[in-house]
Parts: C-alpha cells; sequence; structure tokens
C-alpha cells in the first residue's frame, strides 16, 4: 500500500450531524498518528456534549500518548447544560507542536466555535472534515447530504462514517461510500476516506469500492457513556 | 402519513428515537421547556415538525409545558411533552390534573441524577415520581425501556394507551438511554398493523351543550368530600380493570431459581446479562423485569417470587423499585439482597460480581 503521505503538522478539525462519529474518528485519528510516533494534541472543542472528560476515556488516550486539552470531569460545573467555559489552553491549541485533531460540536453551531480558536482562519493546513453517517436519517440521502454540508461554513472534505454500529456489514459501508462520493462530487469537495470498524476493516483493504483510502475505526466512545 | 416508508435500519440516539416515533404515531404538536439530557427530543422534533406540517410550542417552563399539553389534548390533538428530574417534578401539578380529568397526556421522562439539579447524565431516581408523582393515586401508565428499539416502539404504544383508556402515560427512560447511540428499526406503525387510536376534541364540539350533547365538563374541582369519592372510585375501577390489558413483563429462568434478580430499565440490560451468563455457566439464576411499572405486574412477580429462594433487586436508585417490589409481595416471606447505586450506572460485571458473593454464601 502508499502509505499516507502525511504533512509536517496535521491539523484536522472533524465536524458533522449529532451523533455522526465525529469524536469516533477524531480519537482514532489521534490515536493513528500518535502510533506512528507524531506528537498529537487533541483537543475537545464540543462544548455541549464534551465526551473526553468523561471516565475514563481521558486518561486512556493520555496512557497511549495523545495529548488531550479537555476539562476533567471534576473541574466542570453543569455539564451540558448551563454552557461551557472553553478551557482557556485550547483557545491556543493550534499552537502546540505537532499533530492538532479538533473534535468539534455538532451542527453548524458547533462548527463555529472554529471563530474562537486562535488562527484558525489564518492556518493554510488545517482542513476542516465533516463525517457522514447515512444511517443518520437527516443525511441519509445525496441531497441532505449536501444542504447539511453546506450550512456547515467551511469543509475541505468528506469523511463516509456510514455505519449501523454493531449491525454493520460491508454492503451498508458500499452503499454510504456511494452516496458520500455523489454528495462530494456536487459540492466539490474530496473524500478523505472511508471509515470502517476494525472487525470488517480485513475484507475491505486499504482502499474501498471507489477508490477512497479506508481508516479503521477501533469503537472507544461507548466508554465515554455519552 | 408516510412518515416512513417501508422499515429502516438507522442509527441514532434514543432522544432521536422518541422523535422519530412520535412523528410516525402522528403526533401533531409537542410542547417542551429544555432541559438535559431530554433536549434533541425537542430538537429533533423541531427539525423534523416543519417537514411534516406538524408543530411546537417552547414554553417557559415545565409547569407551562404540561399544561398546554393538556389544552393541545383537550383541543384534540396528538400531544406531547418530554422532561427530566426537576422538570418532571414541576411536571407532577400538570398531571395531576391529568389524572383528575382523564386526559389522555403522553410524556417522556429521561431520569437525570437527583435531587434537584444534581446531575445531567443518568439516574433511576425518578421511579416514584413518575409512578406516584402528583397530589393523588398514581393513576397512569409508565413504561420503563431497556433499548432504542423499545423507546420507538413504546413511545408510539404510549400514545394508544392515553387515547384507548384516558389515563396520563409516560415513557420512562433515561441519561444513557437517551444520549447513547445504537441500531433500531423505525417503521409507519399502521404498515405493521398497528391501528392509532383515534382523537377527538373534549372541548369545543358541535351542537348545543346539554342539548345536541352531554355537556363538556371536566373537573379538578369538587365541592364535598363524596363527591371527590365517588369520581375516584370509579376512576380506580377503571384504572384497576385496566391494568391486566396493559401490564407488560419479561421473565427468564425463574423455575426453581435459587435468585431471581429484578431490575427495570437499562439497568435490566446489565441484570440480564449477569444472569445469562451465570445461567449458560449452569447456575440456577433468572430474572423478572417490570416493563409497565405502573400498573405493576403483581400476580407475575408473586408467581416468579414464589418458585426462588432468594431475591435481589438492582437498580440506580436507593431503594425506589425496591419499595414497589416489597410493596407488591407483601406477605411473602423471602430474603431480598440489594445493589442500589443512586445516581450511577450499574455494569453487568458488577450484579456479576454480587450474584457470586450471594450464591457462594458471602453476603452482599
Amino acid at each position: 500500500m502508499n502509505p499516507e503521505k502525511l504533512p509536517k503538522r496535521v491539523l484536522e478539525a472533524y465536524i458533522g450531524e449529532y451523533a455522526s462519529g465525529k469524536s469516533e474518528n477524531a480519537v482514532n485519528r489521534a490515536l493513528e498518528l500518535a502510533h506512528l510516533g507524531r506528537k498529537v494534541t487533541l483537543v475537545d472543542l464540543d462544548l455541549v456534549e464534551p465526551c473526553y472528560t468523561l471516565r475514563p476515556l481521558k486518561r486512556k488516550l493520555e496512557e497511549e500518548g495523545v495529548t488531550v486539552l479537555a476539562w476533567d470531569t471534576g473541574e466542570m460545573i453543569g455539564l451540558g447544560e448551563t454552557g461551557n467555559i472553553l478551557k482557556p489552553e485550547v483557545r491556543f491549541c493550534l499552537r502546540h507542536p505537532g499533530d492538532v485533531i479538533l473534535d468539534i460540536g455538532y451542527g453548524s453551531f458547533g462548527a463555529q466555535v472554529l471563530n474562537l480558536v486562535e488562527g484558525a482562519a489564518e492556518e493554510q493546513d488545517l482542513k476542516v472534515y465533516a463525517v457522514i453517517n447515512i444511517a443518520r436519517p437527516m443525511t441519509g440521502t445525496v441531497a441532505d447530504i449536501v444542504d447539511h454540508v453546506r450550512s456547515l461554513g467551511r469543509v475541505d472534505g468528506l469523511i463516509n462514517n456510514s455505519h449501523l454500529g454493531e449491525d454493520t456489514d460491508l454492503d451498508f459501508v458500499k452503499q454510504g461510500a456511494q452516496i458520500v462520493k455523489e454528495a462530494a462530487a456536487i459540492l466539490g469537495l474530496p473524500v478523505v476516506a472511508t471509515s470502517v470498524m476494525e472487525v470488517l476493516a480485513p475484507s475491505l483493504g486499504k482502499i474501498d469500492w471507489y477508490g477512497h483510502p479506508v481508516r479503521v475505526i477501533k469503537r472507544y466512545l461507548p466508554q465515554a457513556f455519552w | 402519513m408516510g412518515v416512513i416508508e417501508g422499515e429502516k435500519k438507522v442509527f441514532m440516539t434514543g432522544n432521536e428515537a422518541v422523535a422519530w416515533a412520535a412523528l410516525a404515531a402522528g403526533a401533531e404538536i409537542m410542547y417542551g421547556y429544555p432541559i438535559t439530557p431530554q433536549n434533541e427530543i425537542m430538537q429533533y422534533w423541531t427539525r423534523l415538525a416543519p417537514k411534516h406540517g406538524r408543530k411546537f410550542l417552547q414554553t417557559e417552563d415545565e409547569l407551562s409545558a404540561g399544561f398546554t399539553t393538556i389544552g393541545g389534548v383537550l383541543t384534540g390533538k396528538r400531544a406531547f411533552t418530554a422532561t427530566a428530574g426537576p422538570g418532571n417534578v414541576l411536571m407532577q401539578e400538570p398531571m395531576s390534573m391529568a389524572e383528575a380529568m382523564r386526559i389522555p397526556t403522553v410524556v417522556v421522562v429521561q431520569q437525570r441524577g437527583g435531587p434537584s439539579t444534581a446531575t445531567v447524565i443518568y439516574s433511576q431516581q425518578e421511579v416514584t415520581l413518575t409512578c406516584f408523582g402528583g397530589n393523588g393515586e398514581g393513576l397512569r401508565v409508565v413504561y420503563s425501556t431497556s433499548s432504542h428499539q423499545e423507546l420507538y416502539d413504546y413511545t408510539i404504544k404510549a400514545f394508544n394507551t392515553a387515547w384507548k383508556y384516558r389515563f396520563p402515560t409516560f415513557v420512562l427512560a433515561d441519561g444513557y438511554q437517551a444520549k447513547m447511540r445504537e441500531s433500531l428499526l423505525i417503521y409507519d406503525p399502521e404498515e405493521r398493523g398497528i391501528e392509532m387510536v383515534p382523537t377527538e376534541a373534549f372541548v369545543g364540539k358541535p351542537g348545543m351543550p346539554g342539548e345536541d350533547r352531554p355537556p363538556a365538563h371536566l373537573r379538578n374541582t369538587y365541592n364535598i368530600e363524596e363527591e371527590l369519592e365517588e369520581v375516584l372510585k370509579k376512576d380506580i375501577q377503571e384504572y384497576e380493570q385496566m391494568a391486566p390489558e396493559i401490564i407488560e413483563y419479561d421473565e427468564f429462568n425463574t423455575d426453581e431459581a435459587d435468585i431471581l434478580v429484578i431490575a427495570h430499565g437499562v439497568v435490566f440490560r446489565s441484570a440480564a446479562m449477569a444472569v445469562r451468563k451465570l445461567a449458560d455457566e449452569g447456575q440456577k439464576v433468572g430474572y423478572f423485569r417490570p416493563i409497565t411499572l405502573r400498573p405493576f405486574p403483581q400476580e407475575q412477580l408473586r408467581q416468579a417470587a414464589a418458585k426462588a429462594k432468594q431475591l435481589m433487586v438492582v437498580e440506580s436508585a436507593y431503594g425506589q423499585l425496591l419499595k414497589i417490589v416489597k410493596d407488591n409481595l407483601y406477605g411473602m416471606d423471602l430474603p431480598i439482597h440489594t445493589l442500589l447505586r443512586p445516581g450511577v450506572g450499574v455494569t453487568p460485571e458488577e450484579v456479576l460480581a454480587d450474584l457470586k458473593n450471594v450464591l457462594e454464601g458471602r453476603e452482599d
């Protein structure tokens, strides 16, 4: 296979529909890069449901060598309800050396949080990826995906993350790849990857049916409770 | 209706499953006030409603959300609301009125930690409140779900139970079910042969009241004690008559069980996993799960308990299900072990460890 040609610094923000798999893709990407021996900072920019703060995922990520910028559960008040205070260091996350992966809250309001990150507008290498799962009823068709992505503001690429949890089969992932590819063509955006769960990965290989790179997803988020 | 064509496998949160179920059930309007962890019910309803000609009203608090839900129902709308925690506390005043006036309201509750605002995350601490809240006799129906499929199925069912029997009906879930993601089948109930009970207006009907039709005389206030007693006697009798028709439960391996585990809601899933594991290893362990917490499957639990040597009640509360269980087993002499974790989730491993302790004679 051709190993993905990685830039000097990987700067990626994951946005998209509620429960589309943004955090799961961000966590897996951070770990993938960390396992290559790269210095990686994972930033929790989800102000509605800051999931890494929840036991015990944050600790686990740090054990695997990822620097996590997120509140600890005990440092927060009124989680998820009263609004959250941006952790000061999060605002300057792009100034961290090495790779920086940003996990962002859902929808267009979630995506606006990028406005709070110093240098996000100027940073040429920052890529904003919309994560799409066609099993999410409001991003199930080409037309819905196009509308949804257009509502998000800046997007540099799509990730096909179509799955049905434990009930996923390869046919479903393929259907997702096809639909996301068509939506991407209309939007004039690249499909950056097809994400597929660990158990299905061996039967798919490194490239999906349409030539999109395959990313292997290990599910970490069930450990975050919600 | 055509909201959902055919059966569709989807991956979503429990809150979304509720919004889609209400849509599929033909709910016409949701009234609500935001509170975590039920917010996405409202949020998805407001995203879906305009596309399907349905409506939404955000009220100033849960008192108002409950009373406007009653108002919507009075005009003949299939109306519902959703809440949690302290919102559920406020909701008890309007739901008492619905009980008094036999108004078919539907309320979805996503339990959070208590007392007061506590946590936004999870608990099973709203069992007493949802079953017996308000200044009355708890003449209401409470379905306790344990999965997204059940949230979908029972939200649809709640509308039919409410409109058929005219008691306020609750779907009781929790923050884990609200926020967790899993796959489920969504469907149009009519396509599955589930007929939606038609709605009708309680007020503003055509014709001259007293001449063409009986007047709509909906009361929640009476002048004398005996007037109230007469109404309550009738309501209680109708409630008790309805009970056997709607009671639901699930049981496994109840014959000669050394331990019978009793749990409801999402905790039931942990309990069931632990019980099945021990049963696979040849242990005499079973479970009993009430699906309707009100009315409670009393006879069914008593029959299962009569065959068991001892019981274990597991819940994310400090004895709310336990109290109901004890009440329903009155007069039976059985040791009851407990695993009570107020406001905290219970894993299958924890249930398993406690069951082993009891089976091996170590105290719990």
